[in-house]
């Protein structure tokens, strides 16, 4: 996958760069907004990420310019500035995720990932498969294998994030955001609680396990290996 | 340097001002006066000669000159050192009585020194000379008189204003150093503030005049400056004391790690517990942050009308579990459903909410029951928290809202104590009113909504 990290700090483009290339990933460090602006316009690029506090352009900017083209190229936020505010002015711009420093950097490959391989025509899905694991989504049914499994409306939530995502990391805080809404860090087990319920309706009664836990960074969905 | 300020000091400014006008005034009334009364005498004295003049001459009769000698010689012998002047002459211009040298003066008006008609020439007279039957006959009066009342007049006019000039600039240097007084206490004060010493005050005189009323004004500015800094100082002073053990525990987890790492160990555990510290002064950092970014307010421009039993609904939903887990129950309350209601912002209302919900489950023993309730008072909103737990002591219920203020004074307990602070600032963004009260047993929190009452009045539904 072919990257772009427009970033004017150097240790942590680094840092990232670094993360993305032993993952697997290519991927070109620019320093400067208006550089960044013109390589994202030449070249296409499967993600970005961009900085909110840029030399010569900041990232805003970036991303107004880039839609405003008509680019569809998906853009992960980076900032220092934790605001409340800042989070809904990236999305405003045209961004599509965002991350506040410090970050581990799980968390922002499993964002990249997510973003990258996200399906371009959501809606037309209607079904989703993971091994036996099947979803319904019109139906708004789930079975496994010829078991019918009866899941609250959050459960279905969560466990439709989660195959949608199949095969790759979804982090706590992902989930927070894309099942709970929360743009918080909860300070009870509000994840592993919901989790351990779905993993008791769709794992525990089956022979294989589905739904794993990545320790220290999140979960993943994914048929046995 | 003292008069050079005495110069400066505008009350003294302003007396010399008034005082100058006021000497001008004088000064233009004396001249008017002088005028005018000079004028007047004029007409008086001329009136008066002519008068005199007239009897003098009536006293001719017949061609017979005895009677007009007559009253000519009275008339001298009752004037006193030439005040007065008389003289009538024959038909060849001899002068036959009078008391006159000469008579050396055209028909008609005539204002001449005295040398004219043969007396000390510093005199000066004011004259009718008249014929009668071919005889002149020759009226006058010194201005002597005159003169001298000008003179008083002008002279009592320049010691009065002497004396106004005088008094002013006295008043306005007495006014000056009065008010000087007061303002270098308004300047030792706001020394004093510059300094650091917040607490300085104006003396105020209790007259209420106009220094009074500025010297209020700037005290009360004092007051709210001394009151922001003395909060960001306690705020300041708990985020210090606050990161410092976080902090500490940070260089231990490094310590150890380096130790076991000269020794071949591994120190993964140690990273990870230093990882942990970071994210934990991370967390407290962006909850400050939160918590002031609230405070400013901005965010009241994304305000939506939003439904509160929603918002309550889907957290009692989403913490339930979270609850059972715990060992304790969460149940909602709504009655009756209290509709299209409020305009803010779903998000930190659900951070709020959450805030209490997570409070109650982790401060709890075992078996707590946690009540959720929104109930519908007029246009009021009240929504509540209570829990059957241990419950807050009176004396700590005020302050709970604070920075960093934790009931377990040992901070031993998980939590950054920003929870409730940032429940209040959410409350206050909306304009709640928020209150801890005794949930005999345990602890009821309560947010008062003001909403204008919109929808209809549904019937009773209990949600639970």
């Amino acid at each position: 996958m072919h990257i772009l990290l427009i970033e004017d700090d150097r240790k942590s483009a680094e840092r990232v760069s670094r993360g993305l290339t032993e993952a697997g990933h290519v991927c070109d460090v620019l320093d400067d907004g208006e550089d960044g602006l013109f390589q994202a316009m030449r070249n296409s690029y499967d993600v970005l990420v961009v900085d909110r506090m840029l030399p010569s352009l900041d990232g805003l900017a970036i991303v107004r310019a880039l839609r405003a083209a008509g680019r569809k190229t998906p853009v992960l936020f980076l900032t220092a500035v934790g605001g409340i505010d800042d989070r809904v002015e990236g999305l405003d711009a045209g961004g599509d995720d965002y991350l506040v420093k410090p970050f581990a950097f799980s968390e922002l490959l499993a964002r990249v990932n997510a973003l990258a391989r996200r399906p371009p025509t959501v809606a037309e899905q209607t079904t989703l498969q993971v091994a036996d694991l099947k979803m319904d989504l019109l139906r708004r049914r789930v079975t496994r294998g010829q078991v019918e499994i009866d899941l609250q409306p959050r459960e279905f939530t969560l466990l439709e994030v989660l195959m949608r995502n199949e095969g790759r990391v979804v982090t706590r805080t992902m989930l927070l955001e894309r099942v709970w809404d929360f743009h918080f860090d909860p300070k009870t087990s509000v994840v592993e609680t919901h989790i351990s319920r779905l993993r008791a309706k769709i794992d525990k009664p089956f022979d294989t396990a589905l739904l794993h836990t990545i320790r220290n960074v999140g979960y993943s969905l994914h048929a046995p290996r | 340097m003292r008069r050079d300020s005495l110069l400066r000091s505008t009350p003294f400014r302003l007396a010399i001002v008034f005082a100058g006008m006021v000497v001008m005034a004088f000064v233009a009334t004396g001249v008017a006066v002088d005028q005018l009364l000079g004028w007047e005498l004029r007409q008086r004295q001329d009136q008066a000669i002519r008068e005199t003049y007239t009897v003098i001459a009536n006293a001719y009769g017949d061609s017979d000159l005895t009677d007009l000698l007559e009253t000519v010689e009275t008339n001298v012998r009752a004037t006193r050192e030439a005040q007065r002047v008389f003289a009538v002459t024959d038909r060849n211009g001899r002068i036959l009585r009078g008391n006159v040298g000469a008579i050396d003066v055209p028909e008609g008006w005539s204002d001449i020194p005295g040398n004219v008609i043969g007396l000390a020439p510093e005199l000066s007279y004011r004259i009718f000379l008249g014929v009668v039957d071919g005889h002149r006959l020759l009226v006058g009066t010194s201005r002597a008189e005159l003169d001298s009342l000008q003179e008083i007049l002008v002279s009592s006019l320049a010691w009065a204003t002497l004396l106004v000039a005088l008094i002013g600039i006295a008043g306005g240097a007495w006014l000056a150093h009065r008010a000087r007084y007061r303002f270098a206490a308004v300047a030792r004060t706001m020394n004093a503030v510059s300094q650091g010493q917040l607490s300085a005050r104006i003396p105020l005189i209790g007259r209420g005049d106009d220094i009074d009323v500025l010297a209020q004004d700037i005290n009360e500015a004092l007051e709210r400056l001394e009151r922001t800094v003395e909060g960001m100082r306690q705020v300041s002073a708990d985020v210090a004391h606050d990161l410092k053990t976080p902090l500490n525990r940070l260089r231990i987890a490094i310590d150890d790690a380096l130790e076991k790492h000269r020794r071949g160990g591994t120190v993964v555990v140690e990273l990870e517990e230093a990882a942990a510290e970071v994210d934990r002064i991370n967390g407290t950092f962006e909850a400050l942050l939160r918590i002031s970014q609230i405070e400013a307010g901005s965010r009241r421009s994304r305000f939506v009308a939003l439904e509160i039993d929603a918002v309550l609904a889907s957290l009692v939903e989403i913490y339930r579990d979270v609850a059972e887990d715990a060992g304790d129950t969460l149940i909602f309350e709504t009655h009756p459903a209290s509709g299209p209601a409020i305009r803010g912002d779903r998000e930190l209302l659900t951070q709020m909410f959450a805030n209490l919900i997570e409070n109650a489950i982790r401060h709890c023993p075992r078996g707590t029951s946690i009540r959720v309730a929104a109930v519908r008072a007029g246009p009021r909103i009240v929504v509540s928290v209570a829990d059957d737990g241990p419950g807050i002591p009176e004396i700590e219920r005020d302050k709970v809202f604070r920075r960093f203020y934790r009931l377990d004074k040992s901070r031993t307990s998980e939590g950054s104590g920003l929870g409730l602070s940032l429940v209040k600032a959410v409350a206050d963004l909306h304009g709640a009113e928020l209150s801890v009260e005794d949930g005999r047993p345990g602890t009821r929190i309560q947010i008062v909504f003001s909403a204008p009452w919109t929808g209809e009045r549904a019937p009773a539904r209990g949600t639970d």
